[in-house]
């Protein structure tokens, strides 16, 4: 079984071909055809995975050669996929939350006339996502990269019509370029200092790099991440690619794409444990992207943007666990996470079919009357994310959060606790703004389809029971026992406070936050719309993300702008002005041409033979 | 006796220029034809001259060559110059200056 992995990014790739090719003739069926094929993706993971329950914890590693791929002298990369416990899990997490939105999006694309390119798109997706996760090298591992980029791009700017749609899919594009720019530089440094790309030789050589080498090396993978996973600096682009369709920002944008960088991490862990300076890094980035993106969450008026800049705040957390050495810990993370913030956008999926595309939660409230069901899901998802026990939520950052407490840097653990309860109040903030309070939106909502809603009830129960299943046994995490032969065993230090003391704090801030929010944005007691009146500074700030758009504009953008100009006076002068004068003296010259064309074949002949005669005589002198 | 090259080198010559005049100055398409027959036939006589001086096959093989290349080429060119003669009631090469610039 274990020799069909193949078989798991290739379903996907078939019905992307079936309905780039087939997808107009079937019309509405396209979304079945790709939910089979995803699904049928997810079965052929679970034989394996349970074909790898049955093996022992060191055995499970398998390697799998399909094809030699590249050979080029001294370097050779084959076309292999790995089956490991971590890659298994990441397919599981893919195929799995992937088929849900999948059969979500049949309802929510609907009545679109081009669903057959969308279930293209998205089965594509989905196969060079798994082709990411199930990479044995780093060079298949970046195609996928690259692919689900393509897709990324290609989803965002699915509604091209629309300017904000067609620019945001650029700058998606552009931006995580940037990254994966320094990522191939990457590639390039492992292959010059280890000779090879496969993960076993390279991460099992790590060791021996020089600490400058290892160093630069995972600096400049980390860069990919960065970009990949919307981390600081790079993460401009997330907020704006809200602009696809909501079943791609679940599954591209919550989900899958986005935590690919916390796996590129967690994968190369080798790497970045053989620098002194590298782990360090990934927690500085995760932690303050976390803070950052939990405020800006706050400020956020348009519900998709706020559950954009949760899910960054999120993977900063998954950042931090794994800059900790916590690896097990981000994967918790990373799998929790796919459930309920898949399930919260989905749900906000329905809230903005019930409302006619309203997105703006001013707007809304009060919409538990109406959408029920709606309110319970979303509900569910925004008390597993705020960590209220004992929903998934709570398992993964509790993890996270203790861990930081025992790395010996109180400073760290209270950032952290002070990250825990921002996202219990920004998730709690749309929740009541949505659901709560008086109803500020006067047009005729309605509940979402059975069709949306059954895959809704799958992801609630997961979000209810992830993490009681995978993050709690008697010895531990049962995920995290799981990876244990791939990510070994997280060093523990002694907590600076105790267990319970522990916990206590923490399910009180997530309790507190909740508190805080109903009180804020559902009591009705604060008029919490006259804020941007009274601190018009702060909500600025926060609306607008602390300006870094302003300033990549302003750094990047305006001097772009001005060497373009100034290229275009040196193109109309110098280039189009060469261009032109060539073409006007061709054509004079080409006016005098015809005046020897009279059209007398004998004054041609008698040309003919003067010449004929002048070559003679030219070669009767040189002779 | 044999005859000496130069004779038939100096025929040859002759009908080269007597064809080369014909092209210039007739109207008629179809005697400058006759006269390109002329320039060609000249130029066979020149090279079986030459190849019998040098004892060489070539030049003979490439007269024959030129005689089945100029037959085919006679094919083409009546044709034209029929079609020509059709469709103008004349076949005065002056009259055809549609091709000038």
């Amino acid at each position: 079984m274990l020799d069909l992995v193949w078989l798991i990014p290739a379903l996907p790739l078939a019905g992307a071909t079936m309905n780039l090719f087939a997808g107009r003739r079937l019309g509405r069926r396209a979304g079945w055809v790709a939910s089979a094929a995803i699904a049928a993706g997810f079965v052929v993971a679970v034989l394996v995975l349970l074909d790898m329950a049955s093996l022992p914890g060191d055995e499970r590693a398998h390697a799998v050669e399909l094809f030699e791929w590249i050979s080029a002298g001294s370097f050779a990369v084959d076309w292999t996929l790995r089956v490991d416990p971590l890659a298994i899990t990441m397919a599981l997490v893919v195929t799995g939350v992937g088929t849900l939105i999948h059969l979500y999006a049949v309802g929510y694309m609907e009545h679109d006339p081009r669903v057959g390119r969308f279930f293209a798109y998205f089965n594509l997706f989905a196969s060079f996502m798994l082709m990411l996760v199930l990479a044995d090298n780093y060079l298949v591992l970046f195609l996928g990269w690259e692919g689900v980029g393509l897709c990324s791009y290609l989803l965002i700017g699915f509604w091209y019509e629309r300017p904000a749609a067609s620019s945001a899919a650029k700058k998606a594009f552009i931006t995580t370029r940037v990254g994966d720019a320094a990522m191939l530089l990457g590639l390039v440094l492992i292959w010059v200092h280890t000779g090879s790309l496969d993960f076993d030789t390279v991460l099992g050589g790590a060791g021996s790099l020089s600490n400058t080498v290892a160093t630069t090396i995972s600096l400049l993978l980390l860069a990919g991440a960065v970009g990949k996973s919307a981390q600081l600096p790079l993460h401009v682009w997330l907020p704006d690619a809200m602009e696809g369709p909501t079943p791609v920002s679940a599954l591209i944008h919550a989900a899958t794409m986005v935590t690919a960088g916390v796996y590129l991490v967690v994968r190369s862990h080798a790497l970045f444990e053989a620098s002194s300076v590298a782990l360090p890094v990934v927690l500085v980035i995760g932690l303050v992207s976390a803070l950052y993106a939990a405020l800006a969450s706050i400020g956020q008026f348009d519900i998709k943007r706020a559950l954009a800049y949760s899910t960054m705040s999120q993977i900063g957390f998954m950042f931090f666990a794994a800059g900790m050495g916590f690896y097990s810990g981000a994967m918790l993370l990373l799998v929790c996470h796919a459930f309920y913030k898949a399930l919260l956008f989905l749900t906000a999926g329905n809230v903005l079919h019930g409302l006619d595309d309203e997105a703006d939660l001013r707007r809304m409230g009060g919409l538990r009357t109406d959408m029920p069901v709606s309110a319970v899901w979303f509900a569910i998802g925004a008390l597993a994310l705020a960590g209220i026990p004992p929903l998934a939520g709570f398992f993964a950052k509790d993890h996270i959060v203790g861990f930081a407490a025992s790395s010996g840097r109180e400073a760290v653990w209270v950032l952290a606790s002070v990250g825990a309860f921002l996202s219990a109040l920004y998730i709690a903030r749309p929740l009541f703004l949505t659901f709560f309070g008086q109803r500020r939106n006067q047009t005729n909502s309605h509940e979402a389809s059975r069709a949306m809603n059954a895959p809704l009830a799958v992801l609630a129960f997961l979000s209810v029971v992830g993490g009681l299943v995978l993050g709690l046994t008697a010895e531990g995490g049962r995920l995290e026992l799981f990876l244990e032969p791939v990510l070994g065993v997280p060093e523990h230090g002694e907590a600076f406070i105790g267990e319970v003391a522990l916990l206590t704090v923490s399910v009180a801030l997530a309790f507190a936050a909740v508190g805080v929010g109903f009180w804020v944005w559902a009591s009705g007691r604060v008029n919490w719309q006259a804020f941007p009146e009274r601190q018009p500074e702060l909500a600025g700030w926060l609306a607008n993300a602390f300006y870094v758009n302003a300033l990549y504009a302003w750094i990047v953008q305006h001097p772009g702008k001005g060497f373009g100009r100034s290229l275009t006076v040196v193109d109309d002068l110098v280039i189009d002005g060469a261009v032109n004068e060539v073409g006007t003296e061709v054509g004079r010259a080409s006016r005098l041409a015809p005046r020897i064309q009279r059209g007398f074949v004998r004054s041609y002949a008698l040309a003919f033979l003067l010449g004929a005669v002048a070559l003679l005589l030219f070669l009767a002198v040189r002779l | 006796m044999r005859t000496p090259i130069s004779y038939f080198v100096v025929v040859s010559a002759m009908l080269f220029a007597i064809g080369t005049i014909g092209v210039l100055v007739r109207k008629n398409a179809l005697v400058i034809f006759m006269s390109v027959e002329l320039q060609l036939n000249a130029v066979n006589l020149a090279l079986v001259s030459f190849s019998r001086m040098h004892n060489n096959l070539n030049g003979q093989v490439l007269a024959f060559f030129s005689m089945v290349v100029a037959a085919a080429e006679v094919v083409v060119g009546l044709a034209i110059i029929v079609t020509v003669y059709r469709r103008r009631q004349s076949a005065s090469v002056d009259d055809a200056t549609v091709l000038r610039g």
